[in-house]
């Protein structure tokens, strides 16, 4: 009976270190906020973006908190989960790209941009293999270019075809999200790769690439925060104070670039060097959207409905609360 | 492990068991050399598939800083939670359908319509429902674990030998004492097989249960890493992931040992 005594044995402490373990992580998983009663604010935001910055820096949340207002902050790992929340309330404001708000809209999704952030047009664009032989966009004719749908590359590259005097039948556009785009590039498998940073400075970087053209008069991948025009319209008070706020941190991430650089390496565990190029190239803000944002987005929304990749023909200006 | 040691049982040469021991081990090992054997002779580009080793000193830093020991600990509170949950509900629902005609009707068809919804899909109707924290997550891992375990006590029970419920009946035994000696013990063979299956289930959907919103556990911290290419991370968690499937697999075939000891013993049902 020993064999019997023995799998008890193992079967009781393998469960005991097991639960304990488990323990452990629910107690990890409470909050560890103050009990205050403060109006809970939630932000839904992507690892490395401007309102992680404004996180890391914890000025935002320190100036809501002396208004009233306790900022909580929400990960998410793709932009499909963030909409979804703040469809359902889940969170409040959102970070998004220029073209996500776009396809939103267009399929119902009751959106009103907060504000807008800067143009970030030479850390986003067109790579190649250095040694691949395509020095001008013409010369993509044929080729397979990897993308991901529904984003500012995909509006990119419709600007930067265009502009070549090619159709979109006239490459072989493959929709992938970044990381596998990022292995299909460096394996070769995709002869281009249109992205943002920090993947662009990753791929230049590590991975023997250049920027075959980057977004200039193609287009200016800001930073959008959104909300519901359900909160939206009754939080004026609370969304005239984020974006004051998040302006105030993104001034300070523009006189601080040593600071933003090693911050951001850290979170994303990324080199200084891919990170020092990614700051050095674009500038932070945080403004109201002016009619000349408006008229951009409209561009995005009429190339989008012009390539049936939204259904609906929209008014960037009905996002707008006045 | 206990499987080894009762065969070695019988064998009189101490190598013959240390042999036998070890025999699981070998493919891992065998692969884990061909791993470092391809990144050192530069076969595979280490900016893509990076070293054990430096996988293992990537877990080491990950422990050092606080972030492995926590992940690892919220997700195992994840996993745990929607298992027993899960696994509860499907055990109570298979109970139900085997035994009762009534209730098969009412629950079955309806069960197996939701049994093959990929559970990608269902993040969007997860989130709208439990919002983003962790009932969100937590409920997707029940989703996930219900289901073998459901079908496995549901077969179980309906795969009883009639006969030996025939038997029962003729000596007398109250409904009560029927299924606790009877069709109980003859379904617990296959529901610990379905507990087993449930288990690597559990660790799967958790993997897509920490992509809603979260900033712990190890799926968080292998789609992070996957995101921007942390290729050491990403493969310490596939590891991670390994080693906690091999650990509750143990905690499964050790439990079925010791729940299934009247089926080698042949003697009566250990209630």
């Amino acid at each position: 009976m020993k064999s019997k005594r023995f799998k008890t044995a193992l079967l009781l402490i393998l469960l005991g270190a097991w639960l304990a373990v488990a323990g452990y992580g629910y107690t990890q998983t409470r909050p560890t906020t103050s009990k205050e009663a403060l109006t809970r604010v939630v932000i839904g935001f992507q690892k490395g973006d401007i309102v992680d910055i404004s996180r890391q820096h914890q000025v935002l949340a320190q100036k809501m908190k002396a208004a009233g207002y306790q900022v909580v902050f929400k990960e998410f790992q793709d932009g499909a989960a963030l909409m979804t929340a703040l469809k359902s309330g889940n969170i409040n404001y959102a970070r998004l790209g220029d073209a996500p708000p776009v396809v939103n809209q267009a399929t119902g999704l009751d959106l009103i941009y907060i504000g807008a952030g800067a143009a970030k047009e030479e850390g986003t664009g067109i790579l190649v293999k250095k040694d691949s032989g395509i020095d001008t966009l013409a010369a993509l004719k044929g080729k397979r270019i990897a993308y991901a749908k529904g984003t500012t590359a995909q509006y990119t590259i419709i600007q930067a075809l265009a502009k070549a005097g090619l159709s979109l039948n006239d490459v072989k556009l493959v929709n992938m999200d970044q990381s596998a785009s990022s292995v299909a590039f460096a394996k070769g498998s995709v002869d281009a790769w249109v992205t943002w940073d920090p993947f662009t400075a990753t791929a230049q970087i590590n991975q023997n690439a250049k920027l075959l053209t980057n977004a200039k008069g193609l287009a200016k991948d800001r930073d959008f925060v959104v909300s519901s025009r359900r909160y939206a319209t009754k939080h004026r008070a609370i969304s005239k104070a984020l974006l004051k706020y998040m302006s105030q941190d993104m001034a300070w991430a523009r006189t601080h670039p040593k600071q933003v650089i090693s911050m951001q390496s850290k979170m994303l565990k990324l080199s200084k060097k891919i990170m020092r190029l990614t700051v050095e190239r674009r500038t932070f803000a945080m403004t109201p959207v002016t009619t000349s944002i408006v008229k951009e987005q409209q561009q995005i929304a009429d190339v989008f409905y012009e390539q049936g990749l939204i259904k609906k023909r929209i008014q960037v200006k009905d996002a707008l609360l006045n | 492990m206990a499987q080894s040691a009762n065969t070695a049982a019988g064998q009189p040469r101490s190598s013959y068991i240390k042999w036998h021991q070890l025999l699981p081990w070998l493919i891992p090992a065998l692969l884990i050399a061909l791993w470092q054997l391809a990144v050192a002779t530069h076969w595979i580009d280490s900016g893509l598939l990076p070293a054990p080793l430096a996988v293992v000193q990537d877990g080491i830093k990950l422990w050092q800083s606080g972030e492995l020991p926590k992940n690892i600990s919220i997700s195992l509170f994840r996993a745990t939670t929607g298992f027993v949950i899960g696994g509860l509900a499907g055990f109570v629902l298979g109970l139900a359908n085997g035994l009762s005609h009534t209730s098969r009707l009412l629950f079955d068809s309806t069960i197996q319509m939701l049994r093959n919804i990929p559970h990608l899909s269902l993040i969007p109707l997860v989130i709208i429902l439990l919002g983003i924290g962790e009932p969100a997550k937590i409920s997707l891992v029940t989703i996930g674990v219900l289901f073998p375990v459901y079908i496995n006590t549901f077969h179980g029970i309906t795969s009883v030998d009639p006969n030996l419920i025939e038997m029962g009946q003729s000596y007398g035994l109250s409904k009560w004492q029927l299924f606790t000696k009877i069709i109980f013990p003859g379904a617990l063979p296959t529901i610990l097989v379905g507990v087993r299956y449930a288990l690597g289930v559990m660790w799967t959907t958790l993997i897509v249960a920490e992509t809603i919103s979260s900033n712990s556990g190890i799926g968080y911290m292998a789609s992070n890493a996957q995101e921007f290419m942390d290729m050491d991370t990403v493969l310490l968690c596939i590891v991670i992931y390994a080693l906690l499937g091999k650990v509750s697999d143990l905690i499964a075939k050790a439990l079925e040992d010791l729940c299934l000891d009247w089926k080698t013993k042949g003697g009566a049902a250990n209630g």
